[in-house]
């Protein structure tokens, strides 16, 4: 049987706006980043690669790939050097089932449910990065890698039960689905749907004043402490990658998703440029909350979630229950 | 015309130049030099726009700062970081005592500059040196990286 | 009090005391009866040639008494007096590695300031230890195994801190033993930086010694240098021309603002605070534009001298001073209004570490440590040195005794500094700044005290009539205010060890020396 070679399929995935996308993306994003940071610092951030410092997390990528490539003796080793990439590819599978230009990098590759499915995958993406740190055979990854599933597996309960909110008023489970049916923007339907999804975002990326796992005065480097060469820049860029899927996540569920008002020309290139928009925005946002907070310990880490994000979080989607079914009929 | 080799080695060497990233190490110092490396990531001098971040772990770095002069108790250990950190390394001695044991200089635990230990790529006088001298003293390093031959690592 | 003591008045603190060496804890016990709250500020050791000599430096009711007493150099023994001031545990152990003393029944007595692999019966403060016969001794490997270990038996888990840590600035290494996440002991190894001040001071004459003593530590350089001449100045019986204490004043405040202003940006970087670290800083680099200004360097002023400063202030550059210290003012009260209101920065350091006045005074701490616990302790206010007498400012006391009132004691003597610094401006007295001194100095004794940005410093010096010293003994504020960390850690969360730690203002170099 012959397969026809579907170059629309490859372009999508493999250029645009798939692989070479998302990781171009996110190297941008990371600039964006720091010098919101160094900005909120006072200070100027990266400057010198590149105009404005743009390549900076290029460089570092490069950098990071053409180092000297170590194992650790008492490592794990196949674990070690391949839970990584691999971490770094079910989050970039996920990605490609948001709808960035008006569909999914994957062409009708949502599905009914979709929403559960791609939350599965980066917890699974998650999982592996506590196994490259519990594989590197130092005390300071395990302390690390252990409070990263603990703050994941955690706070995921929270952020799902929120993420249902704009599930319901949609009457869906399908991300493409959730994302079209924005009559109005849900940011607007469930504010506090939103902001309690904005902070609990905060521990899921591990951001401050999440930021335990990557608390350098406590666990060194974290899980990623025996980590160097092309290993470290793919473990940097599997986190870099989770934020931004974060706030792809923010964009498709509570502000309308890619689609905006089109003006001339092919909407392809529209919905793409307000994808691109609101996600730098969310992007900013979070970044700018990271820079006002300082670092909460574990424990009160993990009260604020069991004792006040979950209750809350169950009480936004009761509210949003309640008002779907009986005050907005009445306004639209 | 270029071949495509050399090209990708000017690549690779522009990455590593735009983006040391340091790990700083005191082996024995009284803080003066210390304290003026970390006011180099202050808003004053923000050397992150060099793309200089400070890591904390030996592996992921690819220049060491270290100050102080060598005490017997840190030789051991300073050797040992050192050994941990991936190629291409550089080591920059910082201060009038990582260079030679400054005013410490034959005391009875003092073992002396930072060279009787590791390999040392530059060295910045001063008690302490300014962040300006810190600064020059690093960007003299990247500029003589960029004569060498892009696979040149020690 | 027994036969065999005398008491004189010399400059060894407000009186002097000789006793014979077994009745050490006979004095001490009503020494406590009288004041109760009396403190070792420090131990010395000397080597008298054919005896080892052993001062007590007791301070009581805001003086220092010293008790000295003699041990046979054969056979140093002398009883422990631990289980009578807590305090005095690092002080007897210092001077176990650097004379050879054993103080009988000590709780734990071991290696402090010195490697791992020093030889025994070498004890390098003895005259008979020549410095080229101990820098050949023959070097083995001081390595202890793994960073974790776990103690089967008592099913505590150790975690070793450092000595290469990116929460520390300096090496030294700190095991915690952790039960899950409750520490239950905690055990520092310093000596990382040990660089053998004290005897290389002994092979410079006093003016080189100037330069040697203010590198002890980087951050609180003038405090060194200017007790170190204020106690030669005693012996010599120079007095320094009212300028010249005037301008040393400023130098030692603007010393104390610059400090205090790294640790608490400091103590942000170690809560995860990043944006007050890089604030925090900002706001130091005029201070350090000034002590350029003052004495031509940013960070080791080299600005003292036996005699008055090396350096006159000019009249013009006097209000750009004012200048920079009102901006600095008004950036005060942006931090006050943050360290009160600010949610994420009160949860990690309210109620975190606690020391009560009663442990603060038995463990004999010293500086915003202590005065953050209640006690009213400042060298400045007990024994005003250069012109703090004349200068009126307020003492900074909180009651609480947690992480938070270290550095609210810190923020608000900020404050006060930039007062003290106005004042002595204003009343800036005309006049020489420095006398000549004699580079041989007299024979004599004397002890000094000075209030460092970490607390107490206390300097005595020996002299035997020659260019050179015969005794430099430096006792530094953290060394005295680590036992009080170790205490506080005990009982809380391994996740509040930093901020705890840093809210002593530990520096290593200081307590190493």
């Amino acid at each position: 049987m012959e397969m026809a070679l579907d170059l629309e399929l490859i372009f999508r995935v493999l250029v645009f706006p798939g692989f070479t996308f998302i990781l171009f993306f996110t190297l941008f994003c990371d600039w964006v980043e720091r010098k919101v940071e160094a900005r909120m610092q006072n200070r100027v951030g990266p400057a010198v690669a590149g105009p404005a410092g743009i390549l900076q997390p290029l460089a570092d990528f490069v950098k990071l790939l053409t180092k000297e490539d170590i194992v650790p003796r008492d490592a794990k080793k196949l674990v070690f050097k391949f839970a990584p990439i691999i971490s770094f590819s079910f989050m970039v599978f996920a990605l490609c089932f948001l709808p960035i230009d008006g569909a999914s990098a994957i062409p009708g590759a949502g599905f009914a449910g979709d929403l559960v499915f791609i939350m599965a995958l980066v917890t699974v993406a998650n999982f592996l990065l506590f196994l490259s740190g519990w594989a590197s055979a130092n005390p300071y990854s395990a302390i690390g890698s252990a409070r990263v599933l603990t703050q994941f597996l955690g706070y995921d309960i929270p952020l799902f039960l929120l993420a249902l909110t704009p599930a319901f008023l949609a009457k869906s489970l399908s991300i493409a689905a959730i994302a079209a049916n924005q009559y109005l923007p849900f940011i607007l339907l469930a504010p506090w749907a939103f902001v309690l999804f904005i902070i609990t975002l905060q521990a899921e990326l591990e951001k401050d004043p999440f930021d335990i796992p990557h608390a350098e005065s406590e666990v060194v480097g974290g899980l990623e402490t025996e980590y160097c060469g092309g290993k470290l820049a793919f473990l940097h860029l599997t986190r870099d990658v989770q934020i931004v899927f974060g706030a792809a996540l923010v964009v498709e569920l509570f502000l309308g998703g890619p689609y905006g008002p089109v003006f001339f020309g092919l909407p392809v290139f529209w919905y793409s440029l307000w994808f691109i928009i609101k996600l730098l925005a969310v992007v900013v946002i979070t970044e700018y909350v990271t820079c006002l907070f300082a670092r909460l310990r574990i424990d009160q880490v993990l009260t604020a979630n069991w004792k006040i994000l979950l209750p809350l979080s169950v009480l936004s989607l009761t509210l949003t229950v309640a008002m779907a079914t009986w005050i907005y009929p009445l306004m639209v | 015309m270029t071949s495509i080799s050399t090209r990708l080695a000017n690549k690779v060497t522009w990455a590593r130049l735009k983006s040391p990233w340091v790990l700083h190490f005191n082996s024995g110092a009284c803080n003066g030099c210390d304290i003026e490396i970390v006011a180099l990531l202050t808003p004053r001098y923000d050397v992150e726009r060099f793309g200089i971040k400070l890591e904390p772990s030996p592996r992921h770095a690819d220049v060491l700062l270290t100050t102080g002069v060598v005490t017997t108790q840190c030789a051991e250990r300073l050797k040992r970081i050192y050994d941990q950190m991936p190629q291409p390394k550089f080591v920059v001695a910082i201060g009038a005592c990582a260079c030679s044991g400054g005013v410490f200089k034959g005391n009875y635990t003092v073992t002396g500059g930072v060279d009787k230990v590791i390999p040392v790529n530059a060295y910045i006088p001063g008690c302490p040196p300014k962040p300006e001298a810190i600064i020059d003293g690093i960007v003299k390093l990247l500029n003589s990286l960029k004569e060498a031959k892009p696979d040149d690592s020690k | 009090m027994g036969n065999g003591v005398q008491i004189q008045s010399t400059h060894l603190g407000k009186a002097s005391i000789q006793i014979p060496a077994g009745s050490n804890r006979n004095v001490v016990k009503v020494l406590l009866e009288t004041d109760k709250n009396a403190g070792i500020s420090a131990i010395t050791g000397l080597d008298l040639g054919e005896k080892i000599g052993l001062m007590y430096h007791v301070r009581t009711n805001g003086v220092i008494v010293t008790i000295s007493t003699e041990l046979p150099k054969d056979n140093p023994q002398i009883p422990s007096i631990t289980d009578l001031i807590p305090g005095a545990n690092f002080h007897e152990r210092e001077v176990a590695d650097l004379f050879g003393v054993i103080f009988q029944g000590h709780p734990n007595p071991g290696r402090l300031v010195l490697p791992e692999d020093w030889p025994e019966n070498l004890y390098p403060l003895r005259k008979d230890a020549k410095i080229d016969e101990l820098t050949t001794r023959p070097a083995t490997s001081s390595f202890s195994k793994g960073a974790v270990q776990s103690e089967a038996e008592s099913k505590l888990v150790n975690i070793f801190v450092g000595p290469q840590h990116p929460a520390l600035l300096e090496p030294e290494k700190f095991s915690v033993k952790v039960d899950g996440e409750i520490v239950k002991a905690v055990e520092p190894r310093i000596g990382y930086v040990h660089r053998g001040v004290e005897k290389a001071s002994e092979q410079r004459t006093y003016l080189q010694d100037v330069y040697l003593v203010e590198r002890i530590c980087g951050i609180c350089n003038s405090c060194h240098a200017s007790c170190f001449v204020e106690t030669v100045e005693k012996i010599l019986g120079t007095e320094v021309p009212p300028r010249g204490k005037y301008l040393r004043t400023i130098i030692l405040e603007l010393n104390r603002l610059h400090s205090h202003l790294l640790l608490l940006g400091h103590a942000g970087l170690e809560i995860g605070y990043e944006t007050l670290f890089q604030y925090m800083w900002r706001d130091r680099e005029p201070i350090m534009d000034l002590t350029e200004l003052l004495t031509g360097n940013r960070v080791i002023a080299s600005s003292l001298t036996v005699g008055g400063v090396r350096r006159d202030l000019k009249e013009t550059d006097v209000p750009k001073i004012k200048t920079q210290l009102v901006i600095l003012r008004k950036r005060m009260d942006f931090y006050q209004n943050l360290f009160n209101s600010e949610p994420s920065l009160r949860m990690r350091t309210r109620n975190v570490g606690t020391l009560s006045k009663e442990d603060a005074l038995k463990l004999c701490v010293v500086g915003p440590v202590a005065r953050a616990s209640g006690v009213n302790m400042d060298v400045r206010k007990d024994e005003p040195y250069e012109a703090y007498g004349e200068i009126p400012f307020k003492l900074i006391t909180r009651s609480e005794g947690d992480t938070y009132a270290r550095l609210m004691v810190r923020l608000d003597e900020v404050t006060e500094s930039i007062n003290i610094i106005e004042y002595a401006l204003d009343h800036l007295p005309e006049g020489p700044y420095r006398v000549k001194v004699p580079r041989v100095v007299v024979a004599g004794e004397a002890v000094s005290r000075v209030e460092a940005p970490r607390g107490e410093l206390f300097y005595y010096v020996k002299s035997n009539g020659t260019a050179y010293p015969e005794r430099v003994k430096v006792r530094t504020p953290t060394f005295a205010n680590i036992p009080a960390f170790l205490k506080t850690a005990i009982g809380g969360s391994i996740a509040d060890v930093p901020a705890n730690f840093v809210s002593l203002d530990p520096c290593f170099s200081c307590t190493d020396r």
